[in-house]
């Protein structure tokens, strides 16, 4: 068994080397990033005409809506960055390829989500803390040291609640091949994590607290900043169901390489 | 004619192969329809109609939005991107066909797979859980001919996009902005009448209306007379036109710089 500060520097050496490599496609750097300016505003867009024609959204106003919606592109960004090879398993899994993660003496996740590093999610994250610091500034949040660890601790949860999901998503590939319909599924899903969940009732609230919790992805936490005095004591446990959850993951994962016997190509 | 139908039929078939990824989409756009369904109640809270809106009809826009997606969502940019870097497209060249004819053919066939397992399902998702109520007049028996031309201004779009990756690598970077711009601009995510009066002054004025407001229009206000109709059309005609011969002309340059590395 390595150690995970053995670990932690092979990382640095992998990620050094795949950005070299990248580094060779400046343009293509470029225009990702644009994309994914204009595609990591389109929500943040819907909820500011919306917010033209009415004053609020379930009492919710659109600086406020500005910080929550900042805190979900923090929170979504460690998975774009460091776990977009999720997206890869299918194709690996469908042409064979999948075969040599089995053969190195490193964890195999590990292994497998260290071979891509994705460039543009950084540009998510930059616009994130961006936006956090902004609709914080005109919101006139004050940041006491203990409420910045109580940040830095909901936005650790909630990044593995988003990582969880989508590589539990992926993993369908092991028993399905093609698992980009479960995927797409997850992404989809994820996009609703920055409505406020007070607008759900019945079914969809309980489904996105319980079940597939994408509330505790920016909604709960960023309560906790902007009205603590309304807060659910949910978001207390946050960090258990982000622990929990990639837990299953993980085991979900196991479960799908063991069984995983290769295509025949 | 003859010689594209059977493409168009071969990619209706393919699509039978994926029975068990439509589940996952249209449980998808169940959860989409909830998800705006809520949305949309508690922006209609205080209020009967907005912007000429009633919450009924903003919903039926929104939704059948949803239904209709995946039909113009063309992939076109994906698929022909991919046939360049892996030098498929020469078979292409060396065939007696036209190749934005067949591309054209080939998104059809799976257009028409979509119609019968995405958007019949989601638009009784609607009528029966939702309970959306569905208004006539002339504007119903106009949406299948104003959905087809939302298809070619769709894929003119699209294979616009695709033709670009004969200069560029990045084909993501490309097409998630264009997604972006036509989802948000054409009335996808959320009605055009929404956006400030300045800004819709602008959208009425480009492409991207045509591809989901213009259909979805003639849904949800259904009742108008053919005075307002027409134009609609007339101006979806005209897109189709001009972005079908630019993306022809943007094709024959291209061509020129084409170099495939082995194959």
């Amino acid at each position: 068994m390595r150690t995970l500060g053995e670990y932690f520097r092979l990382y640095i050496i992998i990620e050094a080397q795949y950005i070299k490599a990248r580094m060779q496609y400046r343009a293509d750097f470029i225009i990702s990033s644009i994309g994914m300016f204009f595609s990591s505003l389109a929500t943040l867009g819907v909820f500011w005409v919306i917010l033209e024609t009415v004053p609020d959204l379930a009492g919710w106003s659109l600086m406020e809506m500005v910080f929550i919606y900042a805190f979900y592109m923090i929170a979504i960004s460690p998975m774009q960055i460091l776990f977009d090879h999720a997206w890869q398993i299918r194709f690996h899994v469908q042409q064979g390829t999948f075969l040599k993660y089995y053969f190195r003496p490193l964890n195999m996740m590990f292994y497998y989500m260290s071979e891509m590093f994705d460039l543009k999610g950084l540009t998510q994250l930059v616009i994130g803390i961006a936006l956090l610091i902004y609709s914080s500034i005109q919101l006139n949040l004050d940041w006491s040291l203990t409420r910045f660890f109580l940040l830095l601790m909901t936005v650790f949860s909630a990044a593995l609640v988003q990582i969880s999901i989508v590589v539990a998503a992926s993993c369908a590939a092991f028993w399905v091949i093609d698992s980009y319909p479960v995927l797409g599924l997850a992404w989809k899903l994820r996009e609703f994590s920055p409505y406020p969940m007070s607008i759900f009732d019945g079914a969809f609230r309980f489904a996105f607290t319980y079940v597939i919790p994408i509330g505790f992805v920016a909604f709960y936490p960023s309560q906790l900043f902007l009205r603590p005095e309304e807060v659910s004591s949910l978001v207390y446990f946050s960090p258990i169901v982000g622990l929990g959850l990639f837990a299953i993951t993980y085991w979900i994962w196991t479960k799908g390489v063991n069984s995983y016997t290769g295509t025949g190509s | 004619m003859r010689s594209y139908l059977p493409v168009a039929r071969a990619t209706y078939m393919i699509g039978l192969v994926y029975r068990f990824g439509f589940l996952f989409a249209i449980v998808g756009n169940l959860v989409y329809l909830g998800v705006a369904y809520y949305l949309w109640k508690s922006i209609y809270r205080h209020s009967e109609t907005l912007r000429g809106l009633t919450f009924n009809e903003t919903f039926l826009y929104v939704g059948l939005g949803s239904a209709i997606f995946i039909l113009l969502k063309t992939y076109a940019d994906w698929i022909i991107h991919y046939e360049i870097r892996e030098g498929a497209i020469a078979m292409y060249l060396t065939k007696p066909i036209d190749f934005q004819i067949y591309a054209l053919f080939a998104n059809l066939g799976s257009m028409i797979m979509n119609v019968t397992v995405l958007t019949i399902p989601t638009a009784l998702i609607m009528t029966l859980i939702f309970k959306v109520k569905f208004a006539f007049g002339p504007g119903l028996f106009l949406f299948p001919i104003s959905l087809l031309l939302a298809f070619l201004v769709s894929f003119s779009i699209d294979y616009f996009i695709g033709i670009m990756g004969f200069y560029t690598e990045s084909v993501w970077g490309l097409s998630a902005t264009k997604e972006i711009v036509v989802t948000v601009f054409s009335g996808a995510l959320i009605p055009l009448q929404f956006f400030p009066e300045a800004i819709q002054k602008v959208l009425y004025w480009l492409p991207f209306q045509a591809i989901y407001h213009t259909p979805l229009m003639m849904m949800t206000k259904p009742d108008q007379g053919l005075n307002i109709f027409l134009p609609m059309i007339l101006v979806q005609l005209a897109w189709a036109a001009i972005l079908f011969v630019l993306a022809r002309l943007f094709y024959n340059q291209a061509i020129k710089v084409l170099r495939i590395a082995g194959g």
